[in-house]
């Protein structure tokens, strides 16, 4: 092909979040920067992918060093870095290897948190974001709709999501497979340290009702609840506090448990036995070891919290296995489409196409014409092929003349089109509307 | 001929439980649709048998054990199907298609005793109500036990800390404690209505509320075993593992009466088969 695709980035692993953090294309909200990018010279379609771990241009280019070199040299000096401080961490990728960098990226295989999910969408937002700058062109629009679907396909034939792989993310897992759903449960926090206000952060968007504080240094409890608009309680009513609570989440400094077995038996007695989850975030322990023997208490410490994090992850690796031939081949069937893209080919399957067309009219007419003579018999094919000639000579001209140049790809992909070239190709099947141009 | 369609749904039966088994075991490679199809198409032709049944002995086909537990399995499957708008997690189906396919299996192994009831004293409507009340209860109860079992273990997952595939796979503990919550005091009271409309048309048949055969006397049991665990959720908020235990139990006491009596005890819930010749095999 005369052009070539083209990823020009850096991520979590070629660069440090100090760099990280200054690659953000800032003013690009509007696509602006996005559009700048496709008015350089040799460049026909951008895409622009900026997230916290990563800073991608997507580019259809017309192959050459130059324009590489133009690409890099403008995204440094956007960044206000000198380029060749820039280029050591970045990683530019070519045509086959393109493609697979980006069905990885959007299948989140190459994401910090192997197979996290937000990946798809930020993939899908530069897309939107580059599509309404009409910087997309045939090529960045399929091969980001192919994307789109190999993510699909990554997600569905693998379990690659499956199962939560960060300590957070397990402990609300479990919480909500024991309790259901967590919206109208109460949260109990005791202990009001740095890792109280942490939990008391990641579980308040999960609840609607007003979590519950309870610390040996009541004005600790206050300033912790006020924070978060919940209620604070003194140490002395911690068993009023358990018989209500459904989460609690303990992280005391305190070198004693602060949950016995005998007091929670009391406490479930009082709770006439609904189900509480407590999650020990404390070293040492602030829930006694034996409270998870009794019926209807689940005690989850940090370090069971852990190894079921890390177990999970170990399983994502495996899956990622799977994920790495469902990519191989969507990359093969999209580098097969680009090749279609060249014009003789196009030409070529055009006007097999229009014979085909010919001889299987003809054929059908057979037992027709068979009062005709041989030399009358000729005149027809005489006819018919000067007809498909004709027909078949502006297009033809069109596409030679056009095989060069911003449009040409396009021009080869409506012809395709037109004309069901390429066994009808599924056209956009990926199922995303939103992000149709 | 009548047997044919009972015999096709059990072996659409197996097949949706084979579909259901290898999705448990490597979820990847099938997809659970294919069990709960085949179960669908199962039902549709073990209704098919029930209908059958019912124009062809121009009676509700009640009155053999192979009626009984052809129904049963129906019951069970329709429960599920009800089920499964309110947790569509395949793990219900996966228990559910087994045990219909065992029900039903069990009821064409009876078939050699298919005739219809010629008593006089059984052709009345008191006697499909009983049954038909009888064994609507005994299906919640079968639910009950399937959530309980599931319950159980992956009650035992969490505790242990080992949160494996299955583990993702069962649906949350409060949603089978849930089902248990319901279907338990909702099998009780469908059972205490089945064992009084059996009282009262003993008594037109026979002239005696209670005669205190086997069958009687283990419904007896089922029935205050129930009440026991009814009245301890009630009272004492029981649940969780307890009372998953008890539904287990409870549903094994409930197939020993149903099956159990009529292989292994007389009386004159026995059936045709049976030592009297009065029964009516439920």
């Amino acid at each position: 092909m005369n052009g070539a695709i083209v990823i020009i980035g850096l991520n979590h692993s070629t660069a440090s979040v100090k760099v990280r953090e200054r690659i953000t294309f800032p003013g690009d909200e509007q696509g602006a920067l996005t559009k700048m990018f496709a008015a350089l010279p040799g460049v026909d379609e951008v895409v622009i992918l900026s997230t916290c771990n990563r800073a991608e241009i997507m580019a259809v280019t017309d192959g050459s060093i130059e324009t590489r070199d133009r690409i890099i040299r403008r995204m440094a000096s956007i960044h206000k870095l000198e380029a060749s401080e820039l280029l050591g961490y970045l990683y530019v990728y070519t045509n086959v290897e393109a493609v697979e960098h980006l069905f990885s990226v959007t299948a989140s295989l190459d994401s910090m948190v192997l197979g996290e999910p937000q990946i798809l969408g930020q993939v899908k937002g530069a897309y939107r974001k580059a599509s309404d700058a009409k910087t997309t062109g045939p090529i960045l629009n399929r091969m980001l709709h192919r994307s789109f679907f190999t993510a699909k396909r990554v997600r569905t034939e693998t379990d690659i999501g499956a199962s939560a792989v960060s300590v957070a993310c397990v402990a609300i897992d479990l919480a909500k497979k024991i309790l259901g759903d967590l919206i109208d449960k109460w949260i109990l926090l005791v202990g009001a340290g740095e890792m109280a206000e942490l939990a008391a952060r990641l579980l308040s968007n999960q609840v609607r009702k007003p979590l519950t504080v309870v610390n040996r240094t009541f004005e600790n409890a206050c300033c912790l609840a006020a924070q978060f608009s919940g209620q604070a309680m003194e140490i002395e009513h911690l068993q009023t506090a358990l018989a209500q609570a459904d989460v609690v989440v303990t992280s005391t400094s305190s070198c004693e448990p602060v949950v016995r077995a005998d007091q929670m038996q009391k406490v479930m007695k009082l709770r006439k036995n609904r189900p509480i989850f407590f999650v020990d975030i404390a070293i040492p322990r602030d829930v006694a070891v034996d409270v998870n023997d009794i019926d209807n208490v689940y005690v989850y410490n940090i370090d069971d919290l852990q190894s079921v994090a890390a177990e999970n992850l170990e399983d994502r690796r495996g899956e990622a296995k799977k994920a790495g031939v469902i990519i191989e081949e969507e990359v093969t069937k999209f580098i097969h489409w680009v090749d279609t893209l060249e014009s003789t080919p196009t030409i070529i399957s055009f006007l097999d196409k229009l014979e085909s067309i010919r001889t299987r009219e003809i054929s059908r007419l057979n037992g027709k014409l068979s009062h005709l003579s041989t030399e009358q018999r000729e005149a027809i094919e005489i006819l018919t092929k000067a007809m498909i000639n004709k027909i078949a000579h502006e297009p033809i001209t069109f596409l030679k003349k056009n095989s060069v140049g911003g449009k040409s790809k396009e021009y080869l992909d409506v012809t395709q089109r037109l004309f069901c070239l390429e066994n009808c190709p599924e056209v956009e099947n990926s199922g995303d509307k939103v992000c149709k141009p | 001929m009548d047997l044919f369609f009972l015999k096709s749904a059990v072996i659409f039966y197996l097949l949706g439980s084979l579909g259901y088994l290898v999705f448990v075991l490597i979820p990847s490679r099938i997809k659970p649709l294919w069990g709960f199809m085949l179960t669908v198409a199962a039902f549709a032709l073990h209704s098919l048998s029930i209908l059958h049944r019912a124009i062809f002995s121009q009676y509700f086909p009640l009155t053999t054990l192979t009626d009984a537990l052809s129904l049963f399995g129906w019951i069970v499957i329709l429960l599920l199907l009800v089920m499964r708008h309110r947790d569509p997690s395949p793990i219900f189906g996966a228990i559910a298609a087994p045990m219909a396919a065992v029900l039903c299996g069990l009821a064409v192994a009876f078939s050699y005793r298919i005739a219809p009831p010629t008593a006089p004293v059984l052709r009345t409507w008191w006697l499909p109500m009983h049954v038909f009340l009888a064994l609507v209860a005994y299906g919640f109860f079968a639910l009950a036990a399937i959530a309980g079992m599931m319950y159980i273990l992956q009650e035992s997952f969490i505790k242990a800390k080992r949160l494996g595939p299955m583990y993702r796979l069962l649906p949350s503990l409060i949603t089978l404690d849930d089902i248990n919550r319901l279907a338990i005091p909702i099998g009780f009271f469908l059972h205490t209505v089945a064992t009084v409309s059996g009282m009262l048309w003993a008594h037109r048949a026979w002239g005696a509320y209670w005669s205190w055969d086997p069958k009687e006397i283990l419904t007896l049991v089922t029935w205050f075993l129930y009440a026991i665990v009814v009245y301890q959720r009630f009272r004492f908020g029981s649940r969780g593992r307890k009372a998953a235990i008890a539904a287990l139990i409870g549903f094994a006491l409930v197939i020993f009466t149903m099956i159990g009596v009529n292989l292994f005890l007389g009386g004159h819930h026995a059936g045709i088969g049976g030592t009297s010749f009065r029964g009516s095999g439920i």
